[in-house]
């Protein structure tokens, strides 16, 4: 894309003898749409905090065009966040808190040379200001009560107000997460816009993987302070690293084989045709079956047979639940199949993705507990509560 | 950042061990010695003389912690129905009741209790009043009695009017503050689960505002057993409570400071316990003096 | 929600009524003719102008609100960033930090008076030894060798528990902030101290506010550790009520009330408007309706951003800083403009106008302070609260305070005037070589009764342990009248050290209190009770007796036929005094034949000034073209035959004061 902007080397964070992240090395491009994913705790929100200078990592460097900023306070990095809950100021309205950046005098080079504070002129801030609400359609808000703006609107303040400073990078953390669903996806495309008009860097963070995937230029999915994997969205997709960016990304069904040959891999005693290569022969594998890969046939044409156990309607398709052997999968299909009858399954060579095995082999993957997780997944009160890592209880 | 910040806390640490802790364990050290004169003057010596000739003041002890126990039961009853409806008016009406509990603060709260000896006294305003609405001839009528006069002041029951008198608002404020918070949705669900109004007061606002009550106990108790000027004023003399006691130890004819600490050491305690036994049943103290 | 109907409002109105009543008489007294709080003598403004005539309560409340304002100011601060600092602990930290948070808030206020008054005593009493060690080892700057309480001690016991309320009513407003705010704004741009004072500091501040004023108010109204902590150079408004609760609260003290509770009424009348608007502000603005700000509010809005409206909101924070501070240094000037002599005495003691007297004839100036015993002075002496120079204790506390090395003695060369004193003044028992005092006045104990409420005239102690006035009679309280006349009655010494005797006194006592012949015990009290017929006989000194007669004329005096006790209080200066030279100018005014009349005329105590004793009656009738009643002067100035009669007080052995205490606390229970 574009040349490196941000790097973090060897980068480790502890809290109270507690590990957040263990050694990250990563870099952000220049204009570059950037996601940090992952379950809650997984280290996301400090990382961020690492590169808006809110902490300093334990150990390891925060290079910032190649200078190393370990030890320059936020206040002085050329980077604005967008914070959770936006963190607006219920002092001032609207005007004031855009403008309120900007108000602050910053230390800049005279003509003569010396370091001296310069302020903004007035009608320079008002002009910026004006733009900046513009560009986040809030014309004729100026002077509302930050109290009485609705979750949306606070947010475009929010991201006016980093913005308005002129960052090279924006970081945002969980910007949507405290938008109901529709607005989200509105704000999910309006982000986008706004990343695209301004050419600037925008890091986000977020558990909701069909957002990081609806948004990103690049994921970065990590747990347990540990990156996982890092591509565009159709690699984390396809091509996932281990069972758990297989899992946390989208649903799939995650089953135990042995790789006999390149292009052969063995499940359940049965032998599929596959596109990957490259391991050694007969070495247990991770297989990853995505739902929608898998076609359902009559009990004598499939390769694998199996007894309906569960039956969802979802709108466009069925969430159809099989039971091979005692091991569940979920597969969507448009077919109507009755709950106990009897079918095969065929799966096409490209709809088989083998994974080296990992920590996380054998922990993801199986549908036999269905209805309880898919409960879990689509609970809202399950909203990331990230916050609490920095080590500090409040009540 | 987190740490820097919290190095303002050090010059406030610092002052309250020199002036709230230290201050205590000297009142402890003078408690546990008493003077003795030898060759070279005073010196204290180690004793719990202080302590075991204490029973001679079992009386005083009891009587205080009894008009303090009835005065703050009375509070209770006139403070909590007097918090409910405050806090069931609207706003205006609301800010303008708690101005008016404070306001009474900026009238020196001793010229206040002077005023009721004037209300009180044998010839004063009340007894004028009785005589004048003809209830004390009624009175000598009805039980063969001649009085001209209803003896008011310089009686334990003039003493727990003072402490009423005195120390209500600090029962209404800290009750008033959790009741204005208690979620009426509260009370509503409890409705709508077949409550009536007397189970949702006893099985849902009660319990819920237990901890208002717990911290206005304490804040009328606490007071009330170490007073010394409402006891004074109110009665008379004759009702010696431990905060005369004290005093009279310190700037009064019994000049013992020794003893003087030791008694306020055991009121310490028994308050105390008190306090402990109430946290029990709920868990109170700070909002109290928020306004 | 159900709002209250015509009962419930009612009860809050009756609650209202009740906390309310006793101020309206307040108010309604300050405006009274008389000088009664009892008895309506009709309208007058009169005890508004006195108030800024009387010294005692003009002083008191300068101290009181420098006290209160610098207290609140320190604590304030202090407790905001404590808070903060607080804030920021982990849990480990903060749990006992707030419960020690707690202590002041939540302790009897005697015992953090006592405390405080001990820590400051024991670090008074190490500090000598410090300081002087200081002093010989450099010479750049002296440290006082000598400390007392006082106005620093005063501030530094109410800051101590002003803290904890500012600190209260912070924290939870921290706590409600977005832990993010400050990240912010450290994000767009400021420092840590810049995103205090613009973020933090505006979202803390309605907490501030009212911490600040819980703060103010606390302080104006302590003054149970006041009481412990000021010493006794010091007074506080509080603490002078308290002095004249006992005696007689002049109605001085009403209109200073009233005007201190007018004042706050008007702010908060003011602040609940402002409130009030504010309020509907907020519901219009939640409830999304459109706001149309004030035009004229945005444009001085937007005056206020221009360089001429900063350069005025400079000025005003300029203007308002310099109030304060002007406030507080003027405060200070006028209590602390150096005092040059201290003087101690007891509660109207003197004709206050022979202190602006001296003062013109002098240039010194004169701080003069009260307390209500012999024993308070003494304890107050004994724990190093006090710094006068001269004190005015009676007979056996003069011998007691001699005895301990307390007292200097007196250069007489500086003192003609203790020629007039009368030779039976001089040299006696207490004093022997009269080396340490001056007399100041003298008098007989005696009874005071209503003759309208007792048959016949009173002439034996009898009749205050008897049932003839059961429920009438006031004991006097304390041990040493209260049992010396009953020694008197049984025929004992008042200066007996015999056991049995004190407990034949003492039984005497608790039987007629156990048949309900008192009514109460009191002090000075007495006057209130006395003068308006609220008690049939009490004990009691002869010249106030006579002070009571002014206001009631049923009133009767006697020296009963068992005899009484008789006393002098005389001047004397406490050892180290700071300023003995001034104090010995003070004493030979006082002693003065001139000064001696008009204390006499004021105070209605003898003299012990021979020329005084001699004129008064003529020059009685010179000052109110009548004729002094006889009887009234040999109430006043016993004599010699009642004298005789009379026993004087000695000092009794620490024995028998400790023996005296405890049968006077048996009484009591």
């Amino acid at each position: 894309m574009s040349k490196e902007l941000i790097r973090l080397k060897d980068v480790t964070m502890t809290f109270d003898g507690e590990t957040v992240l263990k050694d990250i090395n990563i870099y952000f491009n220049d204009k570059e749409f950037l996601t940090l994913l992952g379950p809650s705790g997984c280290g996301k929100t400090t990382m961020l905090r690492i590169i808006g200078g809110f902490q300093t990592p334990t150990s390891g460097d925060v290079l910032f065009d190649g200078v190393r900023i370990n030890d320059v306070p936020p206040h002085l990095r050329q980077v604005n966040t967008v914070f959770q809950k936006y963190a607006l100021f219920p002092h001032l309205n609207v005007y004031d808190n855009v403008a309120f950046g900007l108000r602050i005098p910053r230390e800049a080079e005279g003509p003569d040379g010396k370091k001296q504070k310069v302020k903004l002129p007035r009608d320079e801030v008002d002009r910026r200001v004006r733009e900046m609400l513009e560009v986040v359609s809030l014309k004729g808000f100026e002077h509302r009560s930050i109290a009485s703006l609705s979750g949306g609107q606070q947010q475009r303040v929010a991201i006016a107000r980093a913005l308005v400073n002129r960052p090279k990078v924006l970081l945002l953390d969980e910007p949507l997460g405290a938008l109901d669903m529709r607005l989200r996806k509105d704000m999910q495309q309006e982000l986008k816009r706004i990343q695209q008009q301004m050419g600037i860097t925008f890091i986000n963070v977020t558990h909701d993987q069909e957002e990081a995937l609806a948004m990103s230029d690049t994921v970065v999915v990590m747990n347990e302070g540990v990156i996982q994997q890092i591509g565009t969205p159709e690699d984390i997709y396809n091509e996932p690293k281990n069972a758990f960016v297989a899992d946390f990304i989208g649903e799939s069904n995650i089953v135990d084989g042995i790789m006999r040959a390149d292009g052969v891999v063995e499940i359940f005693n049965r032998r599929f045709a596959c596109l990957d290569g490259g391991f050694e022969k007969d070495e247990p594998v991770d297989v990853v079956i995505r739902p929608e890969d898998v076609d359902i046939v009559s009990e004598a044409e499939g390769q694998l047979k199996g007894v309906v156990t569960s039956v969802t309607f979802k709108g466009v398709h069925y969430d159809t639940i099989v039971d091979f052997y005692g091991f569940k999968w979920l597969i969507e299909t448009t077919d109507y199949c009755p709950v106990d009858s009897r079918i095969g399954i065929k799966i096409d060579p490209d709809g088989i993705h083998v994974m080296k095995k990992s920590k996380y082999s054998g922990m993801f993957g199986d549908y036999s507990s269905y209805s309880e997780e898919y409960d879990e997944i689509n609970d809202p009160t399950l909203i990331d509560e990230e916050s609490a890592e920095g080590g500090e209880d409040e009540e | 950042m987190k740490n820097k910040r919290s190095l303002f806390a050090v010059p406030y640490v610092i002052w309250m061990a020199i002036f709230v802790v230290i201050p205590i364990i000297i009142v402890l050290i003078y408690s546990l010695t008493v003077p003795v004169e030898t060759a070279d003057g005073e010196v204290l010596q180690g004793s719990l003389e202080n302590f075991t000739g204490m029973a001679l003041y079992a009386g005083v002890f009891g009587r205080s912690f009894w008009l303090a126990f009835i005065a703050t039961v009375i509070c209770l009853f006139i403070g909590y129905p007097v918090a409910y409806l405050m806090s069931r008016e609207g706003p205006g009406f609301q800010r303008v009741a708690m101005a008016l509990i404070m306001l009474p603060m900026w009238m020196n709260f001793l010229l206040r209790t002077y005023s009721w000896m004037a209300i009180l006294e044998n010839n004063g305003l009340l007894n004028q009043l009785f005589a004048k609405l003809g209830i004390i001839s009624l009175y000598n009528r009805l039980t063969g009695s001649d009085i001209d006069h209803f003896q008011m002041i310089r009686t334990s029951g003039a003493v727990v009017l003072g402490m009423v008198y005195n120390y209500l608002p600090f029962m209404i404020l800290p009750i008033y503050t959790v009741l204005v918070k208690l979620d009426n949705r509260l009370i509503e669900a409890a409705a709508d689960l077949g409550a009536n109004s007397a189970t949702v007061f006893r099985r849902v606002t009660l319990p819920l505002s237990l901890s208002g009550i717990v911290s206005g106990v304490t804040m009328v108790f606490v007071p009330s057993v170490s007073t010394f000027a409402i006891s004074r004023l109110l009665g008379g003399g004759k009702q010696t409570m431990l905060g005369d006691l004290i005093e009279n130890q310190f700037l009064g004819g019994a000049y013992n400071p020794h003893l003087g600490a030791a008694i306020s050491m055991v009121m310490m305690v028994i308050v105390l316990i008190c306090m402990v036994v109430m946290n029990h049943f709920g868990d109170g103290g700070e909002e109290a003096m928020m306004l | 929600m159900k709002k209250n109907g015509f009962g419930g409002r009612s009860l809050i109105g009756l609650c209202f009524l009740f906390l309310y009543l006793p101020i309206f008489l307040l108010i309604f007294f300050s405006f009274n003719a008389g000088e009664s709080s009892a008895v309506w003598q009709g309208f007058s403004l009169h005890w508004y102008g006195e108030l800024f005539h009387n010294r005692l309560v003009i002083e008191s409340l300068a101290t009181t609100l420098l006290v209160s304002l610098l207290s609140t100011a320190i604590a304030t601060v202090a407790g905001t960033f404590a808070a903060i600092g607080i804030y920021s602990l982990t849990k480990k930290w903060r749990d006992p930090i707030l419960v020690v948070n707690d202590i002041p808030m939540m302790n009897a206020d005697i015992v953090t008076g006592i405390s405080l008054c001990l820590f400051f005593v024991a670090f008074f009493h190490g500090w000598g030894g410090i300081a002087r060690w200081l002093n010989s080892w450099q010479s750049l700057i002296k440290f006082p060798t000598r400390m007392t309480l006082g106005l620093t001690t005063l501030i530094i016991a109410h800051v101590s528990f002003n803290i904890p309320y500012v600190i209260l009513n912070v924290a939870p407003r921290l706590r409600q902030m977005d832990k993010n705010l400050v990240d912010a704004a450290q994000d767009l741009g400021c420092t840590w101290m810049q995103a205090f004072f613009k973020v933090i500091l505006p979202e803390i501040k309605p907490g501030i506010v009212s911490g600040a004023l819980i703060a103010f108010t606390m302080s104006v109204d302590d003054f149970v550790i006041s009481y412990f902590t000021a010493g006794s150079a010091t007074q506080t408004l509080p603490m002078t009520i308290y002095g004249m609760t006992k005696k007689r609260v002049t109605p001085v003290v009403n209109a200073v009330s009233t005007l201190m509770f007018l004042a706050v009424l008007i702010v908060l009348i003011i602040n609940n408007i402002r409130s009030a608007k504010q309020a509907r502000l907020n519901a219009r603005r939640a409830s999304f309706e459109p706001v149309r700000e004030n035009p004229r509010v945005e444009r001085f809005k937007a005056w206020l951003t221009t360089p001429r409206g900063k350069l005025a909101r400079r000025l005003t924070a300029a203007v308002t800083c310099v109030i304060f501070i002007g406030t507080v240094g003027f405060l200070t000037a006028f209590t602390q403009s150096r005092p040059v002599v201290n003087v101690c005495s007891w509660g109207e003691y003197i004709d206050e106008d022979l202190i602006d007297e001296f003062e013109a004839e002098t240039g010194i100036r004169v701080n003069y302070q009260t307390t209500d015993s012999n024993e308070t002075l003494y304890s107050l002496l004994k724990s190093g609260g006090a710094d006068y120079d001269v004190v005015v204790p009676s007979d056996y506390m003069i011998s007691q305070l001699i005895e301990e090395g307390m007292l200097e003695e007196l250069d007489y060369s500086q003192i003609p005037n203790f020629e007039k004193i009368d030779p039976r003044f001089r040299n006696l028992p207490y004093d022997p070589e009269n080396k340490y005092t001056v007399p100041y006045t003298w008098g007989t104990v005696g009874i005071i009764y209503n003759s309208t409420m007792v048959d016949g005239d009173i002439t034996s102690w009898s009749s205050l342990y008897d049932d003839s006035n059961a429920g009438q009679v006031l004991l006097i309280n304390n041990s040493r009248d209260a049992f010396g006349i009953a020694l008197k009655y049984l025929g004992y010494s008042v200066n007996t050290t015999d056991e049995d005797e004190i407990r034949a006194a003492y039984e005497l006592v608790a039987d007629a209190n156990d048949r309900g012949v008192f009514q109460g015990k009191v002090m000075d009290e007495v006057f209130q009770a006395m003068e308006g017929g609220n008690a049939a006989i009490a004990t009691y000194y002869a010249g106030d007796y006579l002070s009571m007669l002014e206001n009631n004329e049923d009133l009767k005096f006697v020296v009963p036929e068992e005899g009484s006790n008789w006393f002098v209080d005389a001047m004397c200066v406490l050892k180290d005094a700071p300023n003995f030279d001034n104090a010995m100018k003070w004493i030979n005014f006082i002693a003065s034949t001139d000064s001696n009349l008009r204390n006499m005329d004021y105070i209605w105590y003898a003299s012990p000034n021979t020329e005084a004793l001699e004129q008064y009656p003529a020059w009685y009738e010179e000052q109110y073209g009548e004729e002094l009643d006889p009887e009234i002067y040999e109430i006043m100035a016993a004599p010699q035959e009642v004298l005789d009669r009379c026993e004087m007080y000695i000092v009794l052995p620490r024995p028998t004061r400790a023996f005296y205490n405890n049968l006077w606390i048996q009484l009591g229970i």
